[in-house]
């Protein structure tokens, strides 16, 4: 039996691993990880798309590498082959862009160094991938790449609307009401703004999935 | 001491295979790499000219090379602004050669266009510049390359931004010197007045020192061309 559930491909386990990611334990909202990224790409909805798909598939195959090498990994070294290998992950990734699909690595510029840095990928390294098989630790990147996902997807819904008066581009709020004297909001566009959306959203996750610090 | 030892071998192995894994993605990509980059700046030097039939949305990297073909004349101009025979924009360096796009339709001469580069806030911004035959007008500005931050500076590739260039001008006819556009903090219309408001623009909100950067820039590569220019605006 114990052999069993260790080798099934999806059992209880799995699930909570993805919900303690998108929810529980929420990279953004529990562990306060990716603060930086989560303010700077979401004053639109199609960068945070972008960031948001690209960060997730760099952490749940990063985990999948660093998990098979685990037992391997010399322990005074670990931090730094990480990054070794986020790093040559992410590269890697971005070439094959630029030859195959120039438009969309051209939208990603500045993401990809942002990518690396992200304390969620090195963070879920350290917390899972070192001591966890490579199936758990895939699924686990992914549960926080989705719950990073769902944050950024939010704030860029928001800041968007408010900040710039379009979705993805095209525009909600009718000329009609700016006409009437609405304007947008300068504070949505910038970083403070983000700030403050962000602890709101911090807070109301918070107190819906009962979180204490005690 | 064998830890250590572990340790060092195995960072080594590391660094080797990351290594020879980044050298081959890089080596065996540069050539498709190379090709797109080529045909973005193709496709920006149309996009700044604004041509009379635009490129269907769906064009093959072909057709947008045989359109470029048929419609760009590549030259190369010093600093003198006299053309130099025999020398192509690939072949052009820092120095003192200046690479020139002129759009012709039927053989008549619709636009100028050349390259842009200054440095915004985080990055570099690259682009195109277009003007009229009168080589006063501007015709069209493309940014196809920078670093600054999307949703701020990185507003400058955005259409609304780049039309408001459209129509406005680099000289002054009326005193006969060289008049660049500024990106204003602000409404265009708000700040500029009367002649003015023929050389200058609406700025980003929160992205001043990537508006300066463009105001510097076009300033700088204005005066590169205005010795070609002011041959031209004689005629």
């Amino acid at each position: 039996m114990a052999t069993a559930t260790q080798t099934a491909v999806w059992t209880k386990d799995h699930t909570k691993i993805i919900r303690d990611g998108l929810w529980e334990k929420n990279p953004i909202t529990f562990q306060v990880l990716g603060i930086c990224s989560s303010l700077a790409v979401t004053t639109q909805l199609k960068t945070a798309l972008i960031m948001a798909a690209g960060l997730t598939i760099i952490t749940a195959f990063s985990n999948l590498v660093i998990s098979l090498m685990r037992n391997f990994i010399p322990n005074k070294i670990r931090i730094i082959v990480q990054l070794t290998v986020v790093s040559a992950l992410v590269i890697s990734v971005d070439q094959i862009l630029k030859a195959y699909m120039f438009d969309v690595s051209k939208q990603l510029s500045v993401f990809v160094g942002l990518i690396i840095t992200n304390c969620i990928v090195m963070g879920r390294l350290e917390a899972f991938a070192m001591s966890n098989p490579p199936w758990k630790s895939f699924i686990d990147g992914l549960g926080n790449g989705l719950g990073y996902s769902a944050v950024l997807v939010t704030l860029g819904v928001i800041r968007e609307i408010f900040g710039s008066g379009s979705l993805l581009g095209f525009r909600v709020i009718p000329e009609a009401a700016y006409a009437a004297g609405y304007m947008n909001n300068g504070m949505m566009v910038l970083a403070p703004g983000a700030f403050f959306l962000l602890g709101c959203i911090i807070w109301i996750q918070r107190s819906i999935s009962k979180y204490s610090e005690a | 001491m064998k830890e250590n030892t572990y340790a060092f071998v195995f960072a080594v192995i590391i660094c080797v295979v990351c290594g020879v894994l980044l050298s081959f993605f890089s080596e065996s990509l540069r050539p498709q790499q190379e090709l797109n980059q080529a045909l973005d700046i193709k496709k920006n030097i149309l996009k700044a000219v604004v041509l009379r039939e635009p490129i269907p949305v769906k064009a093959k990297p072909q057709d947008v090379l045989e359109i470029y073909n048929l419609k760009i004349e590549e030259a190369v101009i010093d600093a003198e602004g006299h053309v130099i025979a025999g020398e192509t924009p690939a072949a052009v360096g820092n120095g003192t050669h200046h690479p020139l796009y002129i759009y012709k339709e039927g053989g008549q001469i619709v636009a100028y266009a050349f390259p842009i580069v200054g440095q915004g806030l985080w990055s570099t911004l690259y682009g195109y510049l277009a003007l009229e035959a009168d080589a006063v007008t501007v015709r069209g500005i493309t940014f196809y390359k920078h670093g600054e931050t999307p949703g701020l500076g990185g507003e400058i590739e955005k259409d609304w931004f780049q039309n408001n260039f459209k129509g406005k001008t680099v000289y002054s006819l009326k005193d006969n010197k060289i008049w660049p556009i500024a990106v204003v903090k602000g409404k265009a219309g708000d700040l500029c007045s009367g002649e003015k408001l023929n050389h200058c623009v609406d700025g980003i909100t929160a992205a001043t020192i990537t508006g300066n950067g463009v105001t510097e820039m076009m300033d700088r590569e204005i005066r590169k061309y205005d010795p070609y220019f002011s041959k031209v605006r004689k005629l």
